[in-house]
Order: C-alpha cells, then sequence, then structure tokens
C-alpha cells in the first residue's frame, strides 16, 4: 500500500528550478493504531448506508400492512441479517464514542450571541442524550413502555 | 459536479453531521432492539407487532406534532448522509482525490433517493 | 551539588540510521542509504542526522536551525511519522531509525523538501490583520492602547492557541486529505486563516471565507485528526478546520433565513 501522493499535492505555483521527486505518502500510512481507527470510522459509513436502507425496507413494510410488517419482522431472524445488526451495533457505539470526543472542539467560541458550553461538558451531555434516548427508545419499542 | 458539490458542501456537511449525531442517537435503540433483540427471541417481537409498530410510529404529540413520523423519518435519513458522506471520504483517502467530485455526486444521488424513499414510507404510514 | 557529567559516560549506542537520498542531477528516484551511527542516550533525531552530516558523509542534506523546537525547520518522516527531529529522543526508537523526508510533499534534495507549494497556500488565506477600510481610531490607536486594538482576554482566547505555530508542516505530512486533494488548503494554512477571522481586530472574513469555501475547501477535510496528533506546538488545526466548517454552514443557514443585501428580499 505504499505509494505516491497525489503527484501535485504541496506542489509549488509554478515548477522550480531542479527537478523535484514526485511527493510521497508514508509506506504504511493507514497501518498505524490512529489512521485504522480513523479508517474504520469512515468505514462505518457502508454500514450507515445500509443500515438505513433496511430502516427503510422496514418502514414502507409498516406502511403497507401487516402482513408485510409480519414478513419483514421474520425476514431479520436470517443469521446474515443478525450478524449484520451486531456489526452495525458494534459501529453505532464506536462512531458515538469516536465523534463525542472529537465533537467539541469543532464548537465555535461563540455563535452568534451564544457561548456553547466547555467541552467536558458538551462531552458528558452527549453521552447522557445518547443513552437516554437508546433506553427510552428500547423500551419502548420492547413494548415496557408507552 | 466539483463545482457544483463545492456549493453545496455545508448542505452536505450539515446533514452528514446530523447523521454521525442524531443519526447515531436514533439508530443505537433501534438496531438494539429490532435488530438483533428481537431476532434473537430475547425480547418477544409479539411486543412490536403491526398495530403497536403502527401505534408508535403515528403517535403524536399534543395530537398536533407528528413525533413518531418525525423520528422515523430522521432515523431513515440522516444515517445515509453519514454513510454517503464516509464513502466518498474514504475513497478520497485511497487515492480518489481525481474522481471526487462524480464518486461524490453519485454517493450522494443514492442519498438523495434514499431520503426520498424514506420519506415517502413514513408520510405514507 | 556534584556534577553528573563527572560520572562515567554511558556507552554509546550502535544504531542504523537509514537516510533517504535523492540527488535531482543523478537519482531517477529517491534512494535509501543506511548509516551505522554511535548514538549518545541523550541525542534526539536531528543529532544523529547532524553526527552523519558531520562525521560520515558531508552529502546529506537536511534543514535544521534552533535544536529547540522553534523554528520548525527540522520536520521530517521517522519511521513514517511526521516529527520534529529537535524534539524527538532517539531513544524512542530501535536499532534501525528510518528518516524520510517530509511526506506529501515534493523532494528537493535528500530530505529537503519543496516549500513554495506550501507558502502558496500560506499566503491565500491573507494571514494578517484586515481592516474592511482605514478608520480614524485606526490612527488614534496607534497612540492611545487603550483605543480600539485593546482586546479582552476571552477574545484573545478566541484565537491564541491558533497563532502558536511555527509552520513545521507536520500536519500536512499527516493529513490524508492533503496526500490526495492538491488544491486543499490543508491544516496549518486554514489554521491561521482562522485565527485572524477569530480575531476581534480584524475585518477580513468575507475575503478569507471566499478562500475557505471556494477551491481550496475546508470542506474537503475528513477530520482524521492526525494534523492535531502530530503538531509540537499544541495548536490542533483540526479544531479549527472544523470550526470553519461549521461558520460556514451557520452563514449558510443565515442565508437561507436573512435576505442577502443584493437581492433586498421582500420580508
Amino acid at each position: 500500500m505504499a505509494g505516491p501522493a497525489h503527484p501535485h499535492s504541496m506542489a509549488p505555483p509554478k515548477p522550480g528550478r531542479t527537478r523535484a521527486a514526485p511527493p510521497q505518502m508514508p509506506a504504511s500510512w493507514w497501518n498505524t493504531s490512529r489512521m485504522r481507527t480513523y479508517l474504520l470510522f469512515d468505514a462505518t459509513g457502508i454500514i450507515y448506508l445500509l443500515v438505513g436502507f433496511v430502516a427503510i425496507r422496514m418502514i414502507r413494510a409498516l406502511a403497507e400492512g401487516a402482513g408485510a410488517w409480519q414478513a419483514a419482522m421474520q425476514s431479520l431472524e436470517n443469521p446474515i441479517y443478525i450478524g449484520f445488526h451486531l456489526l452495525s451495533l458494534i459501529s453505532v457505539i464506536f462512531v458515538a464514542v469516536r465523534f463525542f470526543r472529537l465533537f467539541p472542539k469543532a464548537q465555535p467560541p461563540s455563535i452568534g450571541p451564544l457561548k456553547p458550553p466547555p467541552g467536558p461538558v458538551i462531552h458528558a451531555a452527549l453521552y447522557a442524550v445518547w443513552i437516554g434516548v437508546t433506553v427510552v427508545m428500547s423500551l419502548a419499542l420492547a413494548g415496557v413502555i408507552f | 459536479m466539483k463545482t457544483l458539490l463545492l456549493k453545496l458542501e455545508p448542505l452536505i456537511w450539515f446533514m452528514f453531521g446530523q447523521g454521525i449525531l442524531i443519526g447515531t442517537i436514533l439508530l443505537t435503540g433501534w438496531i438494539l432492539v429490532v435488530g438483533v433483540l428481537m431476532p434473537l427471541g430475547i425480547v418477544d417481537p409479539a411486543n412490536l407487532d403491526y398495530t403497536r409498530a403502527h401505534e408508535l410510529a403515528t403517535a403524536s404529540l399534543f395530537g398536533v406534532i407528528p413525533l413518531g413520523q418525525l423520528i422515523l423519518a430522521a432515523l431513515l435519513v440522516l444515517p445515509l448522509w453519514k454513510g454517503a458522506h464516509h464513502i466518498r471520504s474514504l475513497l478520497v483517502d485511497f487515492g480518489g482525490g481525481e474522481r471526487d467530485g462524480i464518486v461524490g455526486g453519485l454517493l450522494y444521488l443514492v442519498a438523495i433517493v434514499g431520503s426520498g424513499m424514506g420519506i415517502a414510507a413514513v408520510v405514507g404510514l | 551539588m556534584s556534577s553528573t557529567n563527572t560520572g562515567e559516560a554511558i556507552a554509546p549506542t550502535q544504531k542504523t540510521i537509514i537516510i533517504t537520498r535523492f540527488d535531482p542531477d543523478k537519482d531517477e528516484v529517491p534512494r535509501k542509504q543506511e548509516y551505522s551511527v554511535p548514538c549518545e542516550d541523550n541525542w534526539k533525531v536531528l543529532d544523529a542526522v547532524n553526527f552523519i552530516k558531520d562525521e560520515l558523509d558531508a552529502t546529506v542534506s537536511h534543514r535544521w536551525s534552533c535544536r529547540m523546537a522553534v523554528c520548525g525547520s527540522c520536520g521530517m518522516m521517522v519511521n513514517g511519522e511526521p516529527k520534529l527531529t529537535c524534539k524527538t529522543s532517539l531513544k524512542e526508537y530501535g536499532d534501525r531509525v528510518d528518516i524520510e523526508p517530509l511526506a506529501n510533499f515534493p523532494i528537493v534534495r535528500d530530505l529537503v523538501v519543496e516549500l513554495d507549494g506550501f507558502m502558496h497556500k500560506f499566503e491565500a488565506v491573507k494571514p494578517w490583520i484586515k481592516r474592511a477600510k482605514e478608520k480614524a481610531e485606526d490612527k488614534a490607536a496607534l497612540h492611545d492602547t487603550k483605543l480600539t486594538f485593546s482586546q479582552s482576554a476571552e477574545e484573545l482566547g478566541n484565537f491564541k492557541q491558533f497563532s502558536m505555530c511555527i509552520n513545521c508542516m507536520l500536519c500536512y505530512s499527516a493529513c490524508p486529505v492533503v496526500a490526495n486533494e492538491p488544491d486543499f488548503l490543508g491544516p496549518a494554512a486554514i489554521a491561521l486563516g482562522h485565527r485572524y477571522n477569530m480575531d476581534s481586530r480584524d475585518e477580513g472574513n468575507a475575503e478569507r471565507n471566499e478562500i475557505f469555501r471556494g477551491e481550496g475547501t475546508v470542506f474537503s477535510c475528513s477530520f482524521a485528526n492526525e494534523c492535531s496528533e502530530v503538531c509540537p506546538k499544541n495548536v490542533d488545526p483540526a479544531a479549527a478546520v472544523n470550526q470553519a466548517k461549521f461558520e460556514a454552514v451557520i452563514d449558510w443557514a443565515k442565508g437561507l433565513v436573512l435576505p442577502s443585501p443584493s437581492s433586498g428580499g421582500s420580508n
């Protein structure tokens, strides 16, 4: 996976007087622990896209009627679906943990007259909302509440 | 295509950001119960039979705000944008900078079509 | 207090230092050359390269100056990671240390990279205080520091971190987007532009945002956060780039709600 970077990466606006060797990326740029984490984070995009379409399929079935809904729910019992959803569950947890860590510093110091709270407060609030919504939603879907 | 994307970048990034933030927050419970616990029989799927699922999905707040449908719309649409945008940046990282315009355009087209399908399904409930 | 220098000297450790060599007159492509170097216990990576240059092979070319992580000249790839070599202990590495020129930059010779591309991006963000137009109070402020140019600690805090950059360019070597999107302004340049955008004395946001949101788009950034990880001065360029994106989204949303000055909207 070693290899050249884009040939014009960091190139001067006009060529210099001496011949320069083209820019290179580190031989194993993708294989450091931080880069692997980042690339996996991006790769969860594939899971999100698929999970989104599975959810769309479920709600389309729900709109269709009782029979379609029943069949759709049963299809999720396929081991491939269960495996995919387990992977999805790991993915969303991973995305939440990495994103919640990075999110606070992307906040501008002020948004109009409003000032975002300090980083650790945002971090804690994100976890609280995430866990809270997940618990309420799970209990609602499982028929315990509402 | 690249020029068009450049103009739309704030909107795309906004949808992508909401996809990570709200998408992740909403998806966790959905995947846990509907995708894992019910298929495995740990939670009885009968608790989410058609009648109850439809009731939940069309539940409204104070009889005016269609809360169930709003949540579902976000759950169906936002992850697609997180997905499309992240696949795009993954492809750029593996040398796809040159084709970013066309590849990005196609990925967002998938997200747009999916969003339309999702919203149509939610409205049709 | 007794001097530690009187104690027995620790014997140097022999390490193999592998240097990337490239002579544009002779080499078609960069090649590697190995040197066996007796490394002292307290050496930084730069000391080993200097030893090679001084004692083993005077043809090796590299940049360095201050030796105290201020000048930003001695950035190199050390075992595949961008490092300020004067700040990086050689002890952290094993018997073989691979030293390459900064990744993602054209290589001029050996460990020396082409800087013009970086300087071009750097200049593009207009890294100086821009005033909309010379105001009467600007002139007055030259004589009375309590006037226009005074700044609260909070206002300073909004950008101070981003002004600590020493232009060592490690962030450019670490960034996966820089490697693939030649137009991307890159971490240090955006951080510096953002530093002036955040400065309460500056009025050049509109001009800089045009560049930020145009060709060199801040939106190319995929938030790998590597720039901030490798930054030797804790500037956190990733924060600047993503704050700049956030501001772009807010401005874009404002544009939807508020009539733009040119269209003279009816509401």
